[in-house]
C-alpha cells in the first residue's frame, strides 16, 4: 500500500514536469523555473569567476609577477571583481532563491508580475553575454571600480562595452527589485499580515529598495564614463574642467549599498536557518525584521568612507566615519538576536545550519573589521592593502556566499524533490569554513603589514603568509565544487525528499516537493505565526512523520 | 477565495492574482516603484548639475543665456497641457467613453510630437553654433558670421559686421564660445562673487589675466549637462508617444472601461513624470542666472 502511494506522488503535477520542451523553459512565467535558469546561470558565472580567483592566488604564490605579466594581472583581477561582483553576488540568492521563494512564503501562485521576471532574466542574460564578450575581446584593466580619470582617459581596454554590460545587468536587478516590492505588497495570502512573513521576505523587501534607489545612479554614472570615453566630453576629465572625484561620488552611492543588495538575502536566509534548525520562534522577530530595513535606510549615507584619502574634505569624513559606525548597529542587533535565538533551542547540525553557524562567525569578524575600516584615522593606514580585501571578502564570501550555500542547501528538497547526501554536505561546509579562513585571514596581517592589493608582486618577506592563503584557496575551491557534485548526483540518483523534509512549520513547507505550477492545491489561509513550532499551527506533524519514516 | 484560480475567466484578469482590484494595485505600485527608480536615475545627473553649477555660476549664467527661454517656455506650456490631455483620457476611459478617449490620447500625442519637435528645432540651432560639447558633432565651417542664436545669417551680417567681431571658423566641428563673458566674470569680481572654484577655474595660473579658453571649458560642462539632461528626458518623450500609440490601438478597440483602466492610468502616471522632470529641467537650464546679464 504504501508502494502504490509513492508511485501515485511521482506523477504528482510538479513545476517540472509541466513541460519537457525547450520552449516550455524559455517563454515559462513561472517564477520557480525562471530561479532554476538563474540558478545554471549564476553558477556557470561562478565558476568563471572562481577561474580568475584561482590565477589572482597562484600568481601571488611567489613574489615575483611570474604567472602573469602585470598588465595582464590587472585584467585577472578586475575581471574576477566584475564578474562575481555584478554577475553573482548581486543577482545570487534574490534571483535564484528570492524568486523562487518568496510567491510560495506568501502564499501567492507567481511573482506580481511574471513577464517581467522573464524579462529581467533576459536582461541578465544580454549583460552577462557583453561583459563575457568584452572580456574574450581583451578585458579590462580598470578594477571592478572604474576609476576616473584612467578608466576614461588612460585605460585602453574594452570599459565601454564591460560598462554596457553592467548598464544593461542593473536594469534586471532593477525589475527583480520592482517585482518583489509590489509582490509582497499585494500578493499575500489571506491572514499572511507583514509581521508574520518570514524574515527572508522582510530581508529581501529591504534589498529591493536598495536596487530601487541605488541601481538607476550606477547606471547613469556609467553612461556618464562612456560618453566620457566616446565623445570626451569632460565631465571627469580635470584637464577640461571636470571632476573625477565626482565619478566617486557617484559610484560609491550605489556601491557602497550593493553591498546589502548581497548581504541583505544572506541575513534573511540565515535567519530562516537559525530559527528554524533550534526550533524556536527567533528571538525579536520586529527588530531584526526592522533592521533590515534601517540597514537598507543608512546603507545611503555612508559612501563617503571609500573615499577617506581621496581629499574629500576632513568634516565630511568625519561625518562619513560616524555614519558608518551607526549602520553597524542594526547589523549587531541581528547577530544577537541570532545567538539569543540559539540560547536553549533544539539546535541540530544539519548541513544548512553549518553554513548558518558558519556565516555567523565570518560575518562577525568581516563586520567588525569594516569598522576598523570606517574608523578614519585607522583607514588612512588600511586603505588600498589586503586588509580591505579580506574584510571585504570576509562580508562578501563569508556572508553572502555561505548563507547563499545554506540557503540553496536548506531548500533543494523543495526545489528539486531530490535529498543530498548530508555526509557530503557536511565535509564540503567544513571544508568552505576551513579553506575560507585559510586563504582570507592571512590577508588581514598582510595588509596590515602593508601589502597593497592589485599589484602581481610584493616583496619577498610576505611569501609565507601568501602561500597560506594560496592553500587555503585551493580548499575552499575543493568545498565548493564538492556540492556541484554531490547536487547534481542527487538530481539523478537522490532520494525522493518528502514534503516536509525538516519539519516544519512555513509556508513553503506546506506544498508538495516540487511544488505544483501554481505553488498550492488551494490558496492557504494563514493562522499562525512566523516560526511557529507549536503544534496547534494547522501542520498535521503526524501525517509529516509517517511521510519522513518511509524515505 | 480558496478556488479562486480555478474558476471565473475575468476580461483582463491574469492568472496570478484573485481579482482585478489586486491586479490593478499591483499595477499601480508598480509604476510608482518604477518612477522612483527614474527619479534615481535622473537625480545622478541633477547632482552633477548642481556640483558644476555651483562651482561655476559665471559660465552657467553664460551658457544658460545662450539657450533660448522662448522655445523653453513654449516646450514648458505643451507639455503641461499634454498633461491635461492624459489626464482627461484617464478621466474617459473611467467614464467608459470610448471615443473621447482616442481624441486625448491623439492629442497627447500631438502634443508630444510638437514637444520634440521644438527639441529638433532648437538641438539644431546649437548645431549650427558649435555649442554641441562633442568635437566633431557641430556643422563644420571654414568661414562664417558670428550669429546669435536664431539669427539668420543675413541679420547676423547686420548686426555684428559692424562690430568687427571674429568670424565663425570651425573647420573639425569643436565645441565653441563666442559670445564672450569677460564682462561678466570681471564684474563678479569686483563685487566679490566668484566662487573658490572660478578664481582659479577662469584664470590663466600665470599671467593671472582672464583666460577666454577656460571660460570655454566650463561653459562646455554646462552644455553637456544641457544635452545629457534633454536628450535623457527626449528619449522619456519617445518611449512615451511609444507608449501612447500601443494606448491609442488598444482604446480604438475599447478595451478600457470603468472596470478595466489600469493600463490607461499607469501609462498617465509616466507621462505625468517625464512632464514634471521637464518642470524641473526648464528652471534649472533656462531662466537661473539670467538675470547676471541683464
Ligand atoms: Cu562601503
Amino acid at each position: 500500500m504504501e508502494k502504490v502511494e509513492v508511485r501515485a506522488e511521482q506523477t504528482k503535477p510538479n513545476y517540472l514536469n509541466n513541460g519537457y520542451s525547450v520552449w516550455s523553459w524559455l517563454f515559462t512565467k513561472d517564477h520557480k523555473r525562471i530561479a532554476i535558469m538563474y540558478l545554471i546561470s549564476i553558477s556557470v558565472i561562478f565558476l568563471i569567476g572562481g577561474i580568475y580567483a584561482a590565477g589572482i592566488r597562484l600568481e601571488l604564490l611567489t613574489p615575483q609577477s611570474d604567472l602573469f605579466e602585470t598588465g595582464t594581472y590587472n585584467k585577472v583581477f578586475t575581471h574576477h571583481g566584475i564578474i562575481m561582483v555584478f554577475l553573482f553576488l548581486i543577482p545570487a540568492i534574490p534571483a535564484v532563491l528570492g524568486n523562487f521563494l518568496i510567491p510560495i512564503m506568501i502564499g501567492a501562485r507567481d511573482l506580481a508580475f511574471p513577464r517581467i521576471n522573464l524579462l529581467s532574466l533576459y536582461i541578465y542574460w544580454l549583460g552577462s553575454a557583453i561583459i563575457l564578450w568584452a572580456l574574450l575581446q581583451g578585458g579590462v584593466d580598470t578594477g571592478w571600480t572604474f576609476y576616473t580619470p584612467y578608466s576614461t582617459t588612460f585605460s585602453n581596454t574594452y570599459v565601454v562595452a564591460t560598462g554596457l554590460g553592467i548598464f544593461i545587468n542593473g536594469f534586471s536587478s532593477i525589475l527583480t527589485g520592482l517585482n518583489f516590492i509590489v509582490t509582497i505588497h499585494t500578493m499575500r495570502a489571506p491572514g499572511m499580515t507583514w509581521f508574520r512573513l518570514p524574515l527572508f521576505v522582510w530581508a529581501h523587501y529591504a534589498t529591493s529598495l536598495v536596487m530601487i534607489l541605488g541601481t538607476p545612479v550606477v547606471a547613469i554614472t556609467i553612461l556618464l564614463v562612456a560618453l566620457e570615453r566616446i565623445a570626451r566630453i569632460g565631465i571627469f576629465d580635470p584637464t577640461i574642467g571636470g571632476d573625477p572625484i565626482l565619478f566617486q561620488h557617484l559610484f560609491w552611492f550605489y556601491s557602497h549599498p550593493a553591498v546589502y543588495i548581497m548581504i541583505l538575502p544572506s541575513m534573511g536566509v540565515i535567519s530562516e536557518l537559525i530559527s528554524n534548525f533550534s526550533r524556536k520562534r527567533i528571538f525579536g522577530y520586529e527588530f531584526i525584521a526592522f533592521s533590515s530595513i534601517a540597514i537598507a535606510v543608512f546603507g545611503f549615507l555612508v559612501w563617503g568612507h571609500h573615499m577617506f584619502v581621496s581629499g574629500q574634505s576632513i568634516y565630511a569624513g568625519l561625518v562619513f566615519s560616524i555614519l558608518t559606525m551607526i549602520v553597524a548597529v542594526p547589523s549587531a542587533i541581528k547577530v544577537f538576536n541570532w545567538t539569543a535565538t540559539l540560547y536553549k533551542g533544539q539546535v541540530s547540525y544539519d548541513t544548512p545550519m553549518l553554513y548558518a553557524l558558519g556565516f555567523i562567525g565570518l560575518f562577525l569578524i568581516g563586520g567588525l573589521t569594516g569598522l576598523f575600516l570606517g574608523a578614519m584615522g585607522m583607514n588612512v593606514h588600511l586603505t588600498d592593502t589586503y586588509f580591505v580585501v579580506a574584510h571585504f571578502h570576509y562580508v562578501m564570501v563569508g556572508g553572502t556566499v555561505l548563507g547563499y550555500l545554506g540557503g540553496l542547501h536548506y531548500w533543494w528538497p523543495k526545489m528539486t524533490g531530490k535529498l543530498y547526501s548530508e555526509f557530503w554536505g557536511k565535509i564540503s561546509a567544513m571544508l568552505v569554513f576551513i579553506g575560507f579562513n585559510l586563504t582570507f585571514f592571512p590577508q588581514f596581517i598582510l595588509g596590515y603589514m602593508g601589502m597593497p592589493r592589485r599589484y602581481a608582486a610584493y616583496p619577498p618577506e610576505l611569501q609565507v603568509l601568501n602561500i597560506f592563503s594560496t592553500a587555503g584557496a585551493s580548499v575552499l575551491g575543493v568545498g565548493l565544487l564538492l556540492p556541484v557534485i554531490y547536487l547534481v548526483h542527487s538530481l539523478v540518483w537522490g532520494k525522493k525528499a518528502p514534503d516536509n523534509p525538516w519539519l516544519l512549520p512555513g509556508l513553503e513547507w506546506r506544498t508538495s516537493s516540487p511544488p505544483p505550477t501554481e505553488n498550492f492545491e488551494q490558496t492557504p489561509v494563514v493562522t499562525w505565526e512566523a516560526y511557529d513550532f507549536s503544534d496547534e499551527n494547522g501542520l498535521d506533524v503526524e501525517k509529516v512523520k509517517k511521510e519522513l519514516a518511509t524515505v | 477565495m480558496a478556488d479562486t484560480h480555478k474558476t471565473h475567466h475575468v476580461k483582463g484578469l491574469q492568472h496570478q492574482f484573485d481579482d482585478m482590484q489586486q491586479q490593478q494595485e499591483s499595477a499601480t505600485i508598480g509604476m510608482w516603484m518604477f518612477l522612483v527608480q527614474e527619479i534615481m536615475f535622473f537625480g545622478g545627473l541633477f547632482t552633477a548639475y548642481l556640483v558644476y553649477r555651483s562651482r561655476y555660476p559665471m559660465a552657467f549664467a553664460a551658457g544658460s543665456n545662450h539657450l533660448d527661454a522662448f522655445w523653453g517656455g513654449l516646450n514648458t506650456l505643451v507639455l503641461i497641457v499634454s498633461s491635461l490631455t492624459m489626464a482627461l483620457t484617464v478621466y474617459y476611459a473611467q467614464k467608459s467613453n470610448r471615443a473621447m478617449q482616442v481624441v486625448m490620447i491623439l492629442l497627447t500625442m500631438f502634443f508630444g510630437l510638437v514637444f520634440l519637435g521644438v527639441k529638433v528645432i532648437e538641438y539644431s540651432d546649437k548645431y549650427n553654433h558649435g555649442l554641441i560639447p562633442v568635437t566633431g558633432w557641430n556643422k563644420k565651417t571654414s568661414k562664417q558670421v558670428v550669429a546669435l542664436p536664431f539669427e539668420t545669417k543675413a541679420e547676423a551680417k547686420e548686426t555684428h559686421d559692424s562690430h568687427k567681431e571674429k568670424p565663425y571658423v570651425n573647420p573639425n566641428g569643436d565645441f565653441q564660445w563666442n559670445y564672450g563673458g569677460e564682462d561678466l566674470v570681471m564684474l563678479a569680481k569686483e563685487k566679490g562673487w566668484l566662487t573658490e572654484a572660478e578664481k582659479i577655474g577662469y584664470f590663466d595660473p600665470i599671467t593671472k589675466e582672464f583666460d577666454p579658453k577656460r571660460f570655454e571649458n566650463k561653459v562646455r560642462i554646462f552644455y553637456w549637462l544641457y544635452f545629457a539632461m534633454t536628450g535623457l528626458h527626449a528619449l522619456h518623450m519617445v518611449v512615451g508617444i511609444i507608449i501612447m500609440t500601443w494606448l491609442l490601438w488598444k482604446a480604438w478597440q475599447g478595451s478600457f472601461s470603468a472596470e478595466y483602466y489600469s493600463p490607461v492610468e499607469i501609462s498617465g502616471l509616466y507621462w505625468h513624470f517625464v512632464d514634471i522632470v521637464w518642470i524641473f529641467l526648464f528652471p534649472l537650464l533656462y531662466l537661473l542666472g539670467r538675470h547676471f546679464l541683464h
